[in-house]
């Protein structure tokens, strides 16, 4: 791939081609999850609906993406003060708090199924598995755009792009983050 | 074409070898054709449904094989064909790729893999689809809404097999497609054009094209939830959609759940995605009419706002294919209201395009008459739309012929006249020849009055009040004798107009290797796509550097100039 000159001029507000497209696919993702959860709070007012205790678990699972996602902004300091140290720690941190995460929720799921909250005894149940089984694939994709990047980091050698990548990075885990906030707190309340 | 430092634009991927250029080719003219290929393709099949189906209402009992289940699962599986993998797929997929990056000066699609990615998802999908033909019990016979409870029941046809499972699992297939491909196309738009090239400037089509994306963008996440769902309750027998229900006496283990929550849901995508289709079908007849009469495009401004007015609207209009689910009036009415607020932008375009007609050089080239039969076919398929969209009137009409009559006029036939239209216009640009002329002329007034034959006398059928969806008229006394004549003669006709489907393939083939030549701008058209270096444009559109508007699109017939059109790339000071 030769360098070129870049002389396409009409950018849209001055974004990148990967920033315009994060964004947009951010905006699918919210659709996304807007849709489920209308379909929750319509379904939720029907007399067979009996909602499921919340583990407590999911407060320590909330709390290693939290942690997560101080991980990736670590990175992004580091990128920007070009420090490869900074970038390596907030990488490795964000990585260990994602998969935390992800192995946090499977557990959830399980301790629920052991006391009896199965999937198809209560629509409560199905929405429960469902919305937080679409939201750890949604992190999962994340962390394989984790795996790309650190990759390049730890194995590649010094590329010029890493601060735009990883900033890119972070906003999409920041983004996890604020989406299971809301779901969390949908869950808790109803 | 070797690249320099001084090759302007975003990186170029060489392609490597056979396989690299024609299989998994990431460029987006190759990736426009694959596309243009599988849809028509699968689109065929979707025909040959129909065909089916017309031969058991025209004749009855004449093939044995068509039984009822069999039947259902025709009418099932065209209808699902012929909307999302034939017309999305093909607009979209194939228009849409091949189109933006040349009309906007640009060299590829912003992201190249992810484009080649969508096509290849778009393929298994179809292929999903495809194997549902050949599991045991067969595709799902649900009808293309695929509501349940019915959707999912034994009893219904495919629906105890993995027929459904297959359906929703291909459509969920398709949407991923569809977003790698969608993202794409907009980031392309936003950050791709040329110098020159503002939003202001881009042609007709690549409006369109951007508003339909950004509509199915925003629509197929709703289709998604609603197939996983539906999964859910037919594999774990959750209870989403699934009321209480009796089964001889027995009662299943599903209850509590809404149908109405899956109707609100699909129609949610299912009616910005009417708009998914027609939008890049205004697109296409924009480019045509203007090209083709010699004239600009009238109210440009005004086109453009009209587009983003019918998208926003779109969304607000879906539960009017609901009224006799039953529904609060006062909702009813508001979605009767907005549906005819809807007619105002959707008004505006079709002025403009008789406008632009008016006093115009008027060539009557083959895609020029593809775009007066669409002028004339969506006016009438969009007049039947304010009855149908009027609950008072939509009530006793819903679930007859005259809906299938509607929506085949509006949203089958209207965009294939212009997709149809777009293929003989484009042909050129992608193969360096002509599309035979008499040969497409011949295609042309077979499908545009047969069609008019097969779907006018429904609008009559279902004023009597017969029921669609229905395999047999024989038991009901209030059918009379003239129906089953009329259907008879719909489905001679319907037999014509599909025979007439392969001159147009027999002409696309051998036009290939035996059309004339086109050179490189045959018809005069502005637009970037016909001023690339090479005719077809090779791997990179463009020569070293890219091209740089000076203009918009429709500088037909500019005073002062000789010839009677100014192409975008070309400046003031050069006009000769």
């Amino acid at each position: 791939m030769t360098e070129v000159i870049n002389n396409e001029k009409e950018k849209f507000m001055g974004l990148t081609h990967a920033q315009v497209f994060m964004y947009l696919l951010m905006t699918v993702i919210s659709i996304l999850f807007l849709f489920i959860t209308n379909a929750y709070l319509f379904r939720m007012n029907f007399a067979d609906w009996q909602s499921l205790p919340m583990p407590t678990l999911l407060w320590f699972n909330s709390g290693a993406l939290v942690l997560a996602s101080v991980g990736m902004i670590w990175a992004k300091q580091g990128a920007k003060s070009g420090s490869p140290t900074n970038i390596k720690i907030g990488l490795t941190a964000a990585g260990i708090f994602g998969t935390l995460f992800t192995l946090g929720q499977i557990t959830a799921w399980q301790e629920l199924n052991a006391v009896g909250y199965f999937l198809a005894s209560n629509p409560a149940n199905t929405f429960f598995y469902l919305i937080t089984a679409l939201h750890v694939m949604h992190v999962l994709g994340g962390m394989v755009a984790w795996l790309r990047v650190s990759f390049k980091v730890f194995l590649g050698s010094e590329n010029t792009a890493t601060e735009h990548t990883i900033g890119l990075l972070g906003i999409y885990w920041h983004y996890m983050l604020l989406v299971w906030a809301l779901l969390f707190s949908i869950l808790l309340t109803t | 074409m070797e690249q320099s430092s001084a090759y302007e634009g975003q990186p170029l991927h060489e392609p490597k070898g056979w396989w690299g250029r024609y299989v998994f080719s990431q460029d987006h003219k190759v990736i426009g054709l694959q596309y243009t290929c599988i849809a028509l393709a699968i689109g065929l099949t979707g025909m040959f449904l129909s065909l089916l189906m017309r031969m058991q209402l025209g004749f009855p009992g004449l093939f044995e094989s068509i039984d009822a289940g069999s039947y259902y699962q025709d009418v099932t599986m065209h209808g699902m064909i012929m909307v999302i993998y034939l017309l999305t797929a093909l607009f979209l997929g194939g228009f849409g790729n091949y189109l933006i990056p040349l009309m906007l000066g640009s060299r590829d699609m912003a992201f190249p893999f992810v484009n080649m990615l969508s096509f290849w998802f778009y393929l298994l999908s179809v292929l999903i689809l495809v194997a549902s033909f050949f599991v045991e019990s067969g595709p799902t016979g649900a009808g293309w809404t695929l509501y349940p409870p019915q959707s999912i029941l034994e009893g219904t046809p495919g629906a105890d097999g993995a027929g459904i499972i297959l359906m929703l699992a291909s459509l969920a297939v398709f949407i991923i497609a569809f977003t790698m491909g969608g993202l794409n196309y907009i980031t392309t738009v936003l950050q791709s054009r040329t110098r020159g090239m503002t939003l202001m400037r881009m042609p007709l089509i690549i409006w369109c094209i951007f508003l339909a994306t950004f509509l199915g963008l925003l629509a197929f996440p709703a289709l998604l939830v609603g197939a996983i769902m539906l999964i859910f309750d037919r594999v774990l027998e959750t209870s989403f959609f699934m009321p209480e229900i009796f089964k001889g006496g027995e009662v299943l283990d599903y209850g509590g759940g809404s149908p109405v929550l899956f109707q609100h849901l699909f129609w949610f995508f299912g009616h910005p995605e009417v708009y998914i289709i027609a939008l890049p079908a205004f697109g296409i007849i924009s480019e045509l009419i203007s090209c083709h009469a010699r004239k600009n495009i009238f109210g440009y401004n005004m086109m453009v706002w009209a587009l983003i007015a019918i998208a926003g609207i779109a969304f607000i209009v879906w539960a009017h294919h609901m009224y006799v689910a039953g529904m609060n009036p006062y909702l009813g009415f508001f979605f009767a209201t907005t549906t005819l607020i809807i007619a105002i932008p959707t008004a505006i375009k079709v002025y403009n395009w008789v406008i632009t007609l008016w006093n115009a050089n008027i060539r009557m080239t083959v895609p020029m008459l593809y775009c007066l039969a669409f002028l004339i076919t969506f006016l009438i398929g969009g007049l039947t739309g304010l009855f149908l969209g009027n609950v008072a009137v939509d009530v006793p009409l819903s679930d007859t012929y005259f809906v299938v009559g509607h929506f085949h006029m509006v949203m089958a036939v209207s965009p294939v006249l212009a997709l149809y239209g777009g293929l003989y216009h484009w042909y050129p640009s992608v193969t360096g020849r002509m599309l035979d002329d008499r040969l497409g002329k011949i295609h042309f007034w077979i499908t545009f009055i047969g069609t008019y034959l097969v779907y006018f006398p429904m609008h009559y059928i279902g004023f009597l009040g017969v029921p669609r969806r229905y395999y047999s008229n024989d038991q009901y006394d209030f059918i009379p004798q003239s129906v089953n004549d009329l259907n008879q003669f719909i489905t001679i006709c319907a037999l014509i107009v599909g025979a007439a489907q392969f001159i147009l393939l027999y002409n696309f083939v051998v036009s290939i290797y035996k059309g004339k030549k086109a050179g490189s701008n045959p018809w005069g058209a502005c637009t970037l796509e016909w001023q690339a270096l090479e005719s077809p444009p090779g791997h990179g559109n463009w020569d070293v550097q890219l091209p740089v508007v000076h203009r918009w699109p429709y500088d037909y017939g500019l005073p002062g100039a000789t010839a009677d059109f100014v192409p975008q790339n070309v400046a003031d000071e050069d006009i000769t």
